[in-house]
């Protein structure tokens, strides 16, 4: 029923199941279009939490190398307050080679001279604070009491470098200050180099002051802000922000304006002092990445669009081969039912054709075989109601006879008929000349054709081979043919006989110049119960059996009869009989 | 030439001249002989006139002595459009029609009397070796008087040709 109703019209469902496809189609891409703006969003929360996370663990790292140092220098002051100086110079050396990435470690006294270092090429020994006017963090730490650290400054030997200025005290007496110098370039080699490709990473300080820059553009030392002057005003913000000591991200727009980047920064608190890291990247990283986030979705939409497509022409072409087969099964099944309904109906007119033929045969039997009884009827009453004169007794009971012998004629035709069908028929079969059998046909034929005042004319040659037959059959094939020919001729006509060897046959033509045969039914003559016409045959009335028991006796001999006939001029019967 | 017309003629020729040779009035009527001679014949005669058809002579032969015994006058037909032209020419009394014959067939013999004024008065008894019922009602149907199954009895029939005659009033 749905099979049914789905192909009515495969053009209709093609256009259904396109338009399905199309529909399923859309639909995953507006889901992924939806699905896309949260990744997306996702994406880039990851990045920028990335990059946080990325700046922060700089700055864990450096907050805490640094404290520790500071928290080493601590204690090694408060160590060396009562310690001779040359016990001083063994903590020194102690702390700087257990400790890395110590630049120098010096001793400088009440007065601000630089009595003591390690190592010694680093240390300007007997150098003068207040003589190069470098006193300010060295009177801080000393009136705080505590660890003072001068912002990052360059040094003499070249590079940065931050000052760490620890008071030494022996109980309330100021003894001096320990002094370590930790170079800018050890910190970022340590910490920053690993992290920097792809990124870019810079540290500044409070002040904005560039401790490190991996893209070496701008100049170490120098100031970011008064570098950028008005240019970059995201980025301003930004280092506002860097240098309040926030944390967070931003974005900002190269110079040039092409590009934009990310920036992901993180604070370092290290006692007074207040730096910021900074991880720099493009956004087109982040776009980078959600574009092959979207190629990856495109390739399974498109792999699922295609899968769908072709997945629903098959079924469609499937489904059209499977309803073709269908439909040619069902015409070839229609056809062969056409044609056995065919056969039936051709065998059925058959058969009521027989059945026709079987009931004229009947009524025509019936008819002939009363026929002769009236006469007869009529004839006796009459001879015993009205004692007529002798000539007239006479004709009455000849005529009786006729009828009588007309009646046995016609009962054993039906007999011999009969044992055709039964196929009881029995030939006593011995070696006779066919002149014999012709001959004595003739002579039985010989009051009728008189009659009629027909010629029968012969032509046989003498010592034809002899035949092996049955010798009453025989004749009465040739009787029946005669008896054909003289009905159907009309008076003062000619009937001939001609005999001759013909191959393994001897051929026999019984020739006559009646009234022929029509075309349509010279086919027909031979059959059982056939006669001509009721109407057009009844002039010469027989019981229609004559020629099926003759031919019925010729193919019983292994013999064949046939009929070559002109309507109007004559027939021509030619016997075939076996030697 | 209509046969009655020629009746009529050979009538009023005899009228005019009782002593006319046959010769004379066949050669005035373009008729032989022996026509005229039969004709005049059948007119002198006052016997009741029965037509037989049937187109077996053996059935003719015997029915016709029979019935001839009887004093009446049989003229015979062995086809239907001879009985036809017989019917129409003689005006017998009564007709025996044979059902089956070649060409045409008793009812449609008793179909073109029938409606015939001329022929529609003259009883016919249908004679037949069907004896199937249908065959009676169609031969009532078309107006046959009466039907006789063959073989018929003789006597039966003598008595059912009687019987129509004077129910006819000839």
């Amino acid at each position: 029923m749905v099979s049914k109703l789905i192909f009515k019209d495969h053009k209709y469902n093609l256009l259904t199941i396109l338009a399905i496809c199309i529909f399923a189609i859309a639909l995953i891409i507006f889901l992924g279009s939806r699905s896309n703006e949260e990744v997306q969003n996702i994406v880039q929360e990851q990045f920028n939490e990335q990059q946080l996370l990325l700046a922060r663990q700089s700055t864990d790292g450096i907050e805490e190398f640094l404290n520790q140092k500071t928290t080493i220098i601590e204690i090694l002051a408060n160590e060396i307050s009562d310690k001779p100086p040359d016990e001083v110079v063994t903590s020194f050396v102690n702390v700087y080679n257990e400790t890395t990435d110590i630049h120098v470690i010096e001793f400088v006294n009440e007065s601000g001279i630089v009595t003591l270092g390690y190592p010694e090429k680093n240390s300007p020994l007997g150098y003068d604070i207040y003589e190069n006017n470098q006193e300010g963090a060295f009177e801080r730490a000393r009136d705080n009491k505590e660890t003072y650290i001068s912002s990052p400054i360059f040094l003499l030997e070249g590079g940065m470098g931050v000052f760490i200025w620890t008071p030494v005290y022996r109980a309330d007496e100021f003894k001096g200050v320990v002094l370590v110098i930790i170079r800018i370039s050890d910190i970022s080699e340590r910490f920053l180099k690993s992290c920097e490709s792809p990124h870019e990473i810079y540290m500044i300080d409070r002040r904005g002051t560039i401790l490190y820059d991996s893209s070496n553009r701008y100049l170490w030392g120098r100031n970011y802000l008064e570098k950028l002057g008005d240019e970059s005003p995201y980025l301003q913000q930004i280092l506002h922000h860097q240098m309040n000591g926030s944390e967070g991200t931003g974005y900002y727009l190269e110079m040039n304006g092409s590009e934009k980047k990310l920036i992901a920064y993180s604070p370092i608190h290290w006692r007074n002092q207040l730096w910021s890291v900074a991880v720099t990247s493009p956004v087109s990283e982040v776009d980078t990445m959600i574009n092959s986030v979207f190629v990856k979705q495109g390739v399974f939409i498109g792999v699922s669009g295609i899968f769908l497509l072709l997945s629903s022409f098959s079924i469609i072409l499937l489904l059209t081969r499977w309803n073709k087969s269908l439909e040619l099964e069902v015409a070839s099944k229609t056809s062969e039912i056409t044609k056995s309904n065919e056969l039936l109906k051709r065998a059925n007119k058959k058969l009521m054709e027989l059945d026709k033929l079987k009931s004229d045969f009947v009524s025509m039997v019936s008819h002939e075989l009363k026929t002769p009884l009236t006469p007869m009827k009529t004839s006796a009453e009459f001879l015993l109601q009205d004692d007529p004169d002798p000539e007239t007794r006479r004709e009455m009971l000849e005529l009786i006879v006729r009828n009588i012998d007309r009646q046995t004629r016609m009962v054993n035709d039906m007999l011999d008929i009969s044992r055709i069908e039964s196929g009881n028929m029995r030939f006593r079969k011995e070696l006779l000349d066919i002149v014999e059998i012709i001959n004595s046909a003739i002579e039985t034929m010989r009051k009728q054709s008189e009659e009629k005042k027909i010629n029968i004319n012969t032509d046989i040659p003498p010592g034809l081979t002899k035949i092996n037959a049955d010798k009453d059959k025989l004749i009465q094939v040739f009787v029946n043919l005669l008896s054909n020919a003289l009905k159907f001729t009309p008076n003062g006509g000619n009937v001939e006989i001609k005999a001759f060897e013909s191959g393994k046959y001897i051929e026999v033509y019984v020739k006559d110049d009646g009234i022929g045969i029509p075309p349509d039914k010279i086919n027909k003559i031979f059959n059982k119960f056939y006669q001509i016409d009721n109407t057009y045959a009844r002039p010469y009335s027989g019981s229609g059996l004559g020629l099926a028991i003759t031919k019925s006796i010729m193919e019983g001999h292994g013999g064949t009869i046939r009929v070559e006939s002109t309507l109007g001029e004559g027939s021509v019967f030619i016997l075939a009989f076996l030697k | 030439m209509n046969p009655d017309e020629i009746d009529q003629k050979i009538i009023n020729i005899i009228k005019k001249d009782p002593e006319m040779p046959y010769s004379r009035i066949a050669e005035l009527l373009q008729i032989s002989e022996e026509e005229v001679k039969e004709k005049l014949e059948m007119l002198s005669d006052t016997r009741q006139m029965i037509l037989i058809v049937d187109d077996e002579l053996d059935t003719l032969i015997p029915l016709k002595m029979a019935l001839e015994a009887e004093d009446y006058l049989v003229i015979e037909a062995s086809s239907g459009m001879e009985a036809i032209e017989k019917t129409r020419s003689n005006h017998p009394d009564l007709i025996l029609l044979d059902l089956m014959m070649p060409g045409m067939d008793g009812f449609e013999v008793c179909n073109v009397l029938k409606d015939d004024t001329l022929t529609g008065n003259i009883p016919i008894i249908m004679l037949t070796a069907k004896g199937e019922i249908d065959d009676k009602i169609e031969g009532i149907e078309t107006g046959a008087d009466d039907y006789v199954t063959k073989p018929f009895d003789l006597g039966e029939l003598k008595a059912r040709i009687k019987m129509i005659l004077r129910r006819t009033g000839v």
